[in-house]
């Protein structure tokens, strides 16, 4: 797996811990366990996405790299397999 | 509202094509339990939800449904791609061929086309969200039978993700019942 693929796939794995805790803390909204890790999960998350969108470009249209280019357009979307 | 972001909620990445299992996942797409049902039935259903708790929850897991939808159609896609119509058709897949090519089309597994006629959506929450435990269930039990009759890890890894994610919607869906109906008995319903 190249290294983009791999810091796509820790952003992912944080991104998704931080939904399921979303969705706990929607029916625990006082579970102070639950608070804390999403607060070091975001950070996390936060933390790579800015290394991933530096690096490989716009994870979201809100994110203007300095170049003259729109690169939001760019391959690879979700849906494409880069390794086939 | 929504923004996109540029990524699956779990991995895939299908380097084996196998237009027969597309069929069989593309139930998930549009079929009567599948993803779109489930996103549309939630974010609908939301709209009369009572307390704040059951509000995001249905927010929330409506939108993850959407996510799901994604995925699925991500692997209907990965697992048709470029595969030629002599192979479709050996496999007797070509009637849908005939019809949408090789895209993504909101059907279940036998060409059905999606209806709103699979989700309800009731002014009553208690009704809600018992509809709402059953789906899980039945998309669960499809995810079991589509595990089934895989044999690719590829596929099964992803699928195997989805059925573990309607059991953790199950889950929330029961303690948002359990908080609805403790609002409305304290505010003297029955
Ligand atoms: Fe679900």
């Amino acid at each position: 797996m190249d290294e983009q693929t791999t810091l796509l796939e820790q952003i992912m794995a944080y991104d998704f811990a931080l939904y399921d805790l979303q969705l706990f803390l929607n029916t625990h909204p006082s579970d102070t366990n639950a608070l804390r890790d999403y607060k070091m999960a975001l950070e996390q998350s936060e933390n790579l996405r800015r290394q991933y969108q530096s690096k490989y470009g716009p994870l979201t249209a809100r994110y203007l790299p300095n170049t003259t280019c729109w690169q939001w357009i760019n391959d690879p979307w979700p849906w494409n397999n880069k390794e086939v | 509202m929504w923004f996109y972001d540029k990524k699956t909620q779990y991995p895939i990445k299908i380097k084996k094509p196998d237009p027969r299992m597309a069929i069989a996942i593309l139930t998930q797409y549009g079929g009567p339990n599948g993803e779109l049902a489930a996103s549309l039935r939630y974010l609908s259903q939301r709209f009369s939800m009572p307390t704040k708790e059951a509000k995001a929850t249905l927010n929330d897991i409506g939108t993850e449904e959407l996510a799901h939808l994604e995925m699925i159609g991500t692997m209907v896609h990965q697992l048709m791609d470029k595969v030629p119509p002599k192979e479709l058709e050996k496999l007797h897949v070509d009637t849908n061929y005939v019809i949408h090519g090789r895209a993504v089309y909101p059907s279940d597994s036998n060409g059905v086309p999606f209806t709103a006629a699979y989700i309800e959506s009731m002014e009553d929450p208690i009704a809600n969200l018992n509809e709402d435990l059953a789906a899980e269930e039945k998309a669960r039990a499809t995810y079991d039978y589509l595990i089934s009759i895989a044999d690719d890890p590829d596929v099964i890894d992803p699928l195997r993700f989805l059925r573990e994610r309607e059991v953790v919607h199950y889950q929330r869906f029961g303690e948002t019942l359990r908080i609805v109906r403790e609002t409305m008995g304290k505010k003297k319903y029955y």
